[in-house]
């Protein structure tokens, strides 16, 4: 006996769907839920219009401090009292901001959400909020922004969002602030920043087994006592691309890799051309397969790992290639790359790349959609991007059905090999003189 | 059985494995488990084989991690690059992992493409060898040196793991080295060393097939003995040197690091029992009391309480491994303008506390709602399922055993968890690992 020499065929594949999607309006906010049967636990995920676009310039971080500040006590019970209340329900509060929008999850077996909502929304609209609280919790977020500063990676981002959008005020600054500017964040704002936009009924997200769940109880403990309408939204930022290529250099002394951001702007979320310039990226640095991790790190051995994708938002979008690579490689690694970037953008995408590419996002929504706090995620892009509730499906087919010409056409119009920002994050006395061989070199004030 | 939960007291559970559970025997050794569940269209195929960094000989430190590597690069019947090509290229997600006890393979598929995962499996199980090159080796070893420099050495504190595990167990026993392995023992590693560990310890009978998701067990088995059955047994498969220990330690070790470090920080580790104990049962309440969430021991009094601790920075966990004491990790990161000894001060005094003051019930019925929801979130997909599973299955001996942990975790009292801690948290048996910001001396 041997082992068995062809590869096997596909079997008969069951037609894909989107769990059922439920909607209810009461007390003043809509709850969107998806049913999942079987599932023990359940995830309620309250999304309100209050994203870090929000706040205040020099004052970047104000909504992280607000979210770290939510479990520090409510009116009701101290911080002690709450943290022993939530916990004993096997729940942790996630509280979070985004470009976007601020959310409040929480997780919990089925029976046990709607107290474990409760208890959120406790948090949420009604925190105690004392002064010496929230200041310590800003000096503590001050503390641990350094830390999470001093590893390789928040200054190279910071230094190439700076870059990317410097015209485009909160958009140039880090998602959470610097510990700059949250150490100028007064308690006085997160109070304001509080009273302005968490006060609203905003969306609730449910994904559990809705056999057992209350949606209206849950609609009760989310929306109770707020009030305000929908907010009106801003236009996209728009796309501008410098008139040429320019080189970073965030010193970094010692490093033993150089850390690796090279971007330019994209278009937001809303792009006609999002499917095809995803799976172009998919194509480029998305799958493993993709042309930059093989050549980077299966040909090369320069890195670990080397992506290359777009990121988008309700008002802006870039384009990012982020890799760790040797120290010793560090010219050779970003000349390959982009190399394989140019190629993209001028021949497009192969018909047997782009197969991979269609299969893997297709087959990604049901493979990485199983869990509660996944398909709450997914309920949330709906709301955020105004889809509708069947756009899973329409997604699914849209992946599969896009044509090597697309995708070849949004490559070349939405790669910019030219236009890009060389952010490089290393040993500046190693590979400074040759990091030169790329155009202008400055050196980040970040 | 389903699963019971009361509100709104702590969830009670009588299995924490409500879905069905299959197994058989392939001639050749191969153990194969099923679990069938239709919800969803997707299916996971898992393999533990029962080989991980505790088998490694002197001078072959990371060896079984980077072989991990190598089983990405093609087979006898798989070209290099087509593994990933096929499994992504079909809408799935994969990846291995290896750690001091074993090295497990995993992927994710819409179910119409179960066949094709079983069918690389095999191959790469049973004609590895053939495909093995240096070119690929070398490439490999380069990767695998570029992970330890992201993981381990560029980041600040990244070695602490490097340096407990030699402070926790004497030279010459299994989990004294990193399965990552030393940049020396990497540079020496030769292609015919690769091809004789494969070919001792990558056997059918030295390894575990979990099939969880949208298939039958009839199906799985008919699909395991076509592309797995013609795959020889390797008989004498050898031994990891013997993990028994005298527990606890007896002498107090500490080891003080300098470096590019932005604050203070303390690790305290106690080698504890081997994972699936009754007290190691005992640790993961303990641990969860003393470190996990904000209203846990540690959180309160030094991050709430004293504020001596930076609140994102402070936790303990025990390191789930089979073959030997695992350990326990408790750490903390000093706040502005607190020094190391203060630190030290104030976490050893919250340690001992587990011996001296009684856990209460409120912190053990917060602990065991914890540990629920963590169980219930790491059996929610297909992958979590099977990788349980396999586990079990390879290192006790039967899959069904699962189901019993999370109630054994719920019928854990006060009691033990007190008599866990005066037993493994002794300061005598402490190993204590800080380090300060400065120059590297």
């Amino acid at each position: 006996m041997t082992l068995v020499t062809t590869r096997p065929g596909t079997g008969a594949a069951r037609p894909y769907a989107f769990p059922a999607v439920r909607r209810v309006t009461a007390h003043g906010g809509t709850v969107i839920a998806a049913h999942l049967p079987g599932q023990i636990l359940a995830s309620a995920l309250l999304l309100l219009d209050a994203g870090a676009a929000r706040e205040t310039d020099g004052r970047e971080g104000t909504a992280t401090v607000l979210a770290k500040s939510l479990e520090e006590g409510t009116r009701k019970r101290d911080s002690a009292a709450y943290a022993l209340a939530l916990e004993s329900l096997g729940a942790e509060l996630s509280p979070g901001v985004d470009w976007d929008t601020f959310r409040v999850g929480v997780s919990a077996p089925g029976p046990l959400l709607a107290d474990a909502m409760r208890l959120a929304a406790e948090a949420a609209r009604t925190p105690k909020l004392d002064p010496a609280d929230v200041a310590r919790v800003r000096d503590d977020e001050v503390t641990a922004l350094r830390m999470d500063w001093a590893q390789p990676g928040p200054r190279a981002d910071a230094t190439l969002r700076a870059d990317l959008f410097g015209d485009d005020g909160r958009y140039s600054r880090p998602l959470h602030g610097d510990p700059t500017s949250v150490a100028a964040v007064t308690v006085d704002d997160v109070l304001a920043f509080h009273e302005a936009w968490l006060r609203r009924p905003g969306v609730l997200l449910v994904a559990g087994d809705l056999d057992a769940l209350d949606l209206a109880a849950l609609a009760e403990a989310a929306f109770d006592g707020t009030s305000g309408d929908p907010l009106e939204q801003a236009g996209p930022l728009g796309v501008r691309l410098p008139p040429r290529r320019r080189t970073i250099l965030v010193d970094r002394p010692d490093s033993v890799q150089s850390t690796l951001r090279l971007g330019h702007r994209a278009p937001e979320r809303a792009t006609p051309d999002y499917v095809p310039m995803t799976l172009a990226a998919t194509v480029l640095g998305g799958a493993f397969t993709s042309r930059l991790n093989h050549l980077i790190r299966e040909v090369k051995g320069y890195t670990y790992g080397i992506r290359g994708s777009y990121a988008m938002t309700r008002r802006s979008g870039r384009f990012e290639v982020a890799a760790g690579v040797q120290t010793a490689v560090t010219a050779p690694a970003i000349r390959d790359t982009l190399g394989e970037i140019a190629r993209t953008q001028r021949e497009g995408v192969t018909e047997a790349e782009l197969e991979v590419a269609r299969s893997w996002r297709a087959g990604q929504l049901s493979v990485e959609m199983q869990t509660p706090g996944a398909i709450a995620g997914a309920l949330a892009t709906l709301v955020v991007h105004g889809l509708p509730d069947d756009y899973y499906e329409t997604l699914r087919r849209e992946y599969l059905e896009a044509t090597v010409e697309q995708v070849s056409k949004a490559a070349a119009e939405h790669l910019a090999v030219d236009g890009l920002t060389l952010v490089v994050e290393g040993d500046g006395a190693a590979i400074r003189e040759e990091l030169t061989e790329f155009g202008d070199l400055i050196d980040s004030d970040i | 059985m389903i699963a019971r939960v009361t509100s709104p007291s702590a969830p009670v559970a009588t299995t924490g494995y409500p879905w069905p559970i299959e197994t058989a025997q392939l001639a050749n050794g191969l153990r194969v488990v099923v679990s069938e569940d239709r919800t969803a269209p997707v299916v996971c195929v898992n393999l533990w084989y029962d080989v991980g960094s505790r088998h490694e000989p002197p001078g072959q430190t990371g060896f079984a991690h980077l072989f991990e590597h190598l089983m990405f690069e093609g087979s006898q019947h798989v070209k290099k690059t087509e593994h990933m090509k096929l499994v992504q290229g079909n809408g799935g997600s994969l990846n291995a992992t290896t750690n001091p006890d074993r090295t497990n393979y995993f992927e994710t598929m819409p179910s119409e493409h179960l066949e094709l995962a079983l069918w690389l499996e095999a191959d790469r199980m049973g004609g590895l060898v053939p495909a093995l090159t240096q070119e690929t080796l070398d490439n490999q070893r380069e990767v695998v040196k570029n992970e330890r420099r992201q993981r381990y050495e560029n980041v600040p504190y990244g070695d602490a793991w490097l340096r407990l595990l030699p402070l926790l167990y004497p030279q010459g026993h299994p989990y004294h080295h990193a399965t990552i392995g030393s940049m020396e023992d990497l540079n020496a590693a030769a292609l015919e060393t690769f091809q004789a560990f494969h070919q001792q310890y990558y056997a059918p009978n030295n390894a575990v097939l979990t099939v969880v998701g949208d298939t039958t067990p009839a199906e799985v088995f008919a699909l395991a003995e076509k592309y797995f059955g013609a795959i020889a047994t390797v008989p004498g498969i050898p031994a990891a040197p013997d993990g028994t220990l005298p527990t606890p330690a007896t002498e107090a070790v500490r080891e003080a690091v300098t470096a590019k470090v932005p604050a203070p920080r303390i690790y305290l580790s106690h080698r504890t029992y081997p994972f699936g104990t009754a007290g190691y049962d005992a640790v993961t309440v303990l641990a969860t009391v003393l470190g996990n969430g904000r209203g846990s021991r540690l959180y309160q009094r030094l991050a709430d309480g004293s504020r001596i601790a930076q609140p994102d920075y402070i936790g303990a966990y025990g390191v789930d491994l089979a073959h030997a004491p695992a350990p326990l990790i408790i750490t903390a990161t000093a706040k502005d303008g607190v020094g190391i000894d203060a630190l030290e001060a104030g976490l050893t005094e919250v340690v001992q506390s587990l011996i001296d003051e009684p856990v209460t019930p409120d912190e053990l019925n917060r602990a065991k709602a914890l540990l629920t929801t963590a169980w219930w979130r790491g059996v929610s997909t297909v992958g979590g399922r099977a990788d349980l599973l396999g586990r079990y299955a390879t290192q006790f001996g039967d899959p069904a055993t699962a189901a019993d942990r999370l109630p054994k975790w719920l019928a854990v009292t006060a009691d033990d968890v007190t008599e866990a801690a005066a037993h493994v948290l002794r300061p005598e048996s402490r190993v204590t690992l800080t380090y300060v910001p400065g120059e590297p001396s």
